[in-house]
Parts: structure tokens; sequence; C-alpha cells
């Protein structure tokens, strides 16, 4: 695979542009703009080769909170211009255009930080908050529970297995499984709640602890292009902003 | 006097929980490069008085501590728990929870320690591949830590601790997940530990192996250090067959028959001095 140039990028840059999508898009009003901004963000996906999972969270967590936002917003925004009557819902005017900015800005700003997830390995976006003096306790807490994840879900799957041995019924309705995962939750905490004792004492034994300064295998370089970009942001926000006082002062 | 490393006065624990005291009055110590097996039965207090060498009773487990625990010349209570990583190795009996659950993969895994330890990584590097050569884990490099097998996890939890090359090495039922090979290679890497000058301290049910490669035992009763000494004297002593522990097979066969009337010449513990035990010389032993 070749290495791809965006993905290469440093995380904190990565996290960077993250934010200044954030500032952007609450600075600049409208919501052409923000869709706009979206779109842009679908184009570097596709450049950075993880357009399938980025749409496919976009599609699954984001649209549905854009579908209710959206509907609260033109029927309960308070205003004149009534463009549709049926019953006691009336649609305003500027309930449809709140509506749309508002979404857009989540669904600009929602996937800006899907797309950072997805451009950045977790490991990577930890090594580099450590790398910023982020205590090495907190980067294991959050690393391990990633490791864990799986292996918890593997416990799960394992227990589950066993239920539907003994005839348990495991498939079906969202009920049925529900009812099948629940008792599987207690052995899985305490069997997690006793691992931490011994984790403690596994990590005690590799040196956790050691009063030395730590160096780490996995290395994260900055090129030319993860020092100049943080700049560029700063520099476009700031602009922005000078454009809107301006803009506002004239008006 | 040689130098001593490990020196346990009149030490006695009871974990937090338990009614009796685990550990009842342990008195020993242990020279520095010698190689010392602890046995005894099951809950006899073993892993206990291994968690008292290296310090997690007093500083992990709470509980009530009496008696003097002195590792390289310090007293364990005054020692930082950190502090004692770099001197003690610890590989513990359950491979499976020697994982650091932050690699993913063997080759980090192994190197973890060292990071820890704030090793320059190009000399990280350089020790993890010959301790994965050495432990013959090599083909696993890539492989994710959790998915492993028991015998794999302990092969890489061993690996773990002895690339941190620490002056005294703690070992808890090492093989206990291996197969005969595995159990043999893992001997093999003891004594090239033993034979680099590290102090070893090993708990084994495998009573030949113990009596080929141990220099001292360690006999456990019901958390009384029962007997101690030179392999040989231990196995040789009739008290010894009072505490229902194994004997190494050629240690038992030689008694039977001695019972049956066979005089022996001396004892027998490593299966190739039986044939010179029964007075056989020249005749070829099998196994
Ligand atoms: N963390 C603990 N908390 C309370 N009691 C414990 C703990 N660990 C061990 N014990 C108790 O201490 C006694 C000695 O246990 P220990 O693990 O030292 O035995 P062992 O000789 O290593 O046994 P094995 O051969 O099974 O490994 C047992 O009765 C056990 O129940
Ligand atoms: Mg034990």
């Amino acid at each position: 695979m070749k290495p791809n140039a965006l993905l290469q990028l440093h995380p904190m840059t990565k996290f960077y542009f993250s934010l200044f999508i954030l500032a952007v898009v609450l600075i600049v009003p409208g919501y052409w703009f923000a869709f706009s901004v979206f779109l842009g963000l679908v184009a570097i996906s596709l450049l950075a080769g993880v357009f399938k999972e980025f749409i496919g969270i976009v599609l699954k967590a984001l649209v549905s909170v854009l579908v209710i936002v959206f509907l609260m917003q033109i029927f309960f925004f308070p205003g004149e211009q009534v463009l549709w009557r049926w019953w006691i819902f009336e649609i305003k005017q500027e309930g449809v255009y709140y509506g749309l900015i508002l979404t857009s800005r989540i669904l600009a700003i929602g996937s800006a930080f899907v797309l950072f997830f997805r451009m950045t390995e977790v490991r990577d976006f930890v090594k580099s908050l450590e790398d910023k003096g982020m205590p090495p306790m907190g980067a294991y807490v959050v690393l391990s529970t990633l490791q864990i994840i799986p292996e918890m879900r593997r416990q799960a799957n394992t227990i589950m297995e066993a239920q539907k041995t003994r005839g348990v019924e495991t498939e079906g309705s969202l009920f049925v499984r529900a009812k099948a995962f629940i008792p599987t939750l207690t052995p899985l905490i305490l069997s997690s709640i006793a691992g931490t004792e011994e984790r403690a004492l596994t990590l005690e034994s590799r040196a956790f602890s050691a009063p030395v300064k730590k160096t780490s295998l996995h290395k994260l370089t900055k090129s030319r292009a993860d020092r100049i970009l943080p700049i560029l942001f700063v520099l476009i926000i700031l602009g922005l902003l000078v454009w809107r006082v301006v803009l506002w002062q004239t008006s | 006097m040689a130098d001593i490393v490990i020196e346990l006065q009149n030490v006695s624990y009871r974990y937090p929980v338990s009614d009796d005291y685990v550990l009842k009055d342990v008195s020993f110590t242990i020279e520095k490069g010698k190689f010392t097996a602890i046995i005894g039965n099951n809950a006899s207090g073993k892993t206990t008085l291994c968690n008292a060498i290296r310090g997690f009773i007093p500083h992990f487990y709470k509980g009530d501590l009496e008696g003097i625990v002195r590792v390289g010349g310090k007293d364990t209570q005054e020692t930082q728990l950190g502090q004692m990583a770099e001197q003690v190795g610890y590989v513990f009996q359950n491979p499976f929870i020697q994982v650091s659950g932050v690699k993913d993969n063997v080759f980090e895994e192994v190197a973890y320690g060292l990071e820890n330890l704030g090793v320059p990584v190009d000399e990280i590097r350089l020790r993890v591949e010959e301790i994965l050569k050495l432990v013959n884990i090599g083909h696993l490099r890539d492989k994710n830590p959790f998915e492993l097998s028991g015998g794999q996890r302990q092969r890489v939890a061993l690996a773990s601790i002895i690339v941190m090359d620490p002056d005294i090495l703690v070992i808890d039922e090492p093989t206990s997940q291996l197969d005969p090979v595995g159990t043999e290679q893992i001997f093999d890497i003891i004594r090239l530990m033993k034979e680099r000058g590290k102090t070893i301290v090993l708990v084994e049910h495998k009573m030949d192996l113990i009596a080929e490669y141990a220099d001292n035992l360690l006999v456990m009763s019901e958390g009384k250090l029962v007997m101690q000494g030179p392999v040989r004297e231990v196995f040789g002593n009739p008290e010894y067959e009072r505490y229902n522990i194994q004997y190494p097979h050629v240690t038992e066969v030689a008694l039977q028959l001695q019972k049956s009337g066979m005089p022996l010449a001396f004892l027998p513990v490593k299966d190739s001095e039986l044939a010179e035990a029964l007075n056989l010389k020249g005749v070829v032993a099998c196994d």
C-alpha cells in the first residue's frame, strides 16, 4: 500500500484541522458555506482513501440526529412567516432557515471529527498527547481500554455461546438478545475488576512506575506541512474574524 | 562469605482477608548467582513468598507483615516499588494476566519494560531482537499478545522480563502451560541466565528438572519453610518423605529398589546417575 500523504500528517495537525473547521463554520454565516465545507471534507476523505468508512459513520451516526434537529427547528422555532400549516403544526420560514443553519453546522463539525478519527490511529493521537505532556497513566488508561474492548467482546461472545448451549435464547429480536446479554454482564464486569489488580502488578513488573523518563519505540515525526498548516489555520481564522468585524461595522 | 542478595528473617505474613498466616516465620538467605528452587504442594505459600521477595508484599498487598525482607542489602519495606523493577524481574504464575494491554504485537510487548526504563530506542531494538531469538518466539513478533496460546504467552512473559536484564529473577511456575519440549527450552534459558550470573528463584513442580539444574531447595509446607539446603541433601533427607511432595522420578525408583532390599551406592537425583548408584557401572542406562 502506498503511504498516503494526508494520513501521514502528524495527529496534532489533523486535530488542529478539525478545530479549524469548527471555528470556520461558526464564523462564516449561512448554511451554503457549511454544506460546502462538508463537501470539502468528503473530498478529503476520498483523497485520504477513507471515504467508505467516513461516509458510513456519517450516515449512521449523524443523519438521524440531523433529521431530528431539523424537524424540531422547523416546527418549534418561533417566527412569523408561516409556510405551511396542518392542525396544530405549522412550519415557519425562520424555522427552516435556522434549522438549515444548525444542521449544516452540526454536519460539518461532526464530520470533521469523524474524519479525524478515520484518518488518525487513536494510538498515534494518544502518543501525541503524551508528547504534549499528558501523564503516562492517562495514556495507559485510554490505550488499554481500547485494547480491552475487543477482548471483552470476545469474552462476552464466549459467555453467550455457553448460554446458548444451555438452551438460553440468544438470537432474534432486540429484546431477546438484550435478555440474553444482560446476565453476561456480571461475570464480565467481575472478571475485569479482578483483572485490574493483576494488571497493576503486571505493569509494576514491567517497570511502569520506574522513576525515570520513558522512551518510546513509537516516534511521531513532524514534516514541513505539519509546521506550516497550523500557522495557516490560525491566519485564516484571524482573517475571517477581521472580515466579520469589518462587515459588521460597515453594515 | 559470599554475597547475600536475598535475605528473609523471621518473616510471617497474612493477607488482609485471610484468617491464618500464609507465611509462618520464614528465614533463609540466597547467595548471588545461585539457582534456588521453591517447592511445595498447592497453597503452601510459594507464590506468596515470591510476592514478598519482589516487594509486592507489603507495597501492593497490605495485610500483616512481620520480620525483615532484604533484597540487595536493602529492606524492601523501605524501597519504593518502582525502584525494584530493574533489580528483581518477576514472572507470574498466570500467563494470561501478563500482557501490558497497550501493545498490539509481541515485539512491542517485549519492548514495553525497556521503554519504561528509559532505554534508548536503538538499544531496545537490539535487545528485543536478541531475546526473541533466545526465547524462540521470533515467529510471533507481529502477533497480537491477546491472541496467543497459554504456552506462547508464557514465553512472551518470560521474554518480557529477562529482556530487562534484572540481577535477580523470580519465576513462578513458568512451564505450567508448556509441553515437554517447551519446558526443556525454558530450563535451558534459565540455565543460560544462571551462566550470566543472575540469581534465580524458581517455583516449579517438575522435580526431575529441578534436580538437574537447581543448586538449592526451599521446601514449603503450609506456610512454613520446612527444609532448605543443597538439592541432593534435601532429597536425600528421610524427613522429605513426610511432606508428600514428589521426588525426582529416578530418586523415587531408587528408593523403591532400596526398600525391596537393593543396596544403593548413593541416592541418585539425576537420571544419569542411576546406573552408578546401583553399582551397575558399564551397563547402559535407558530411560
Ligand atoms: N491475594 C490473596 N488474598 C488472600 N489470600 C490469598 C491470596 N493469594 C493467596 N492467598 C492464600 O494464601 C495461601 C497460599 O497461596 P499461594 O498462592 O502462595 O500458594 P502456592 O504455594 O503458590 O500454590 P500453587 O502451587 O497453587 O500456586 C492460599 O491458602 C491462598 O488461598
Ligand atoms: Mg503459586
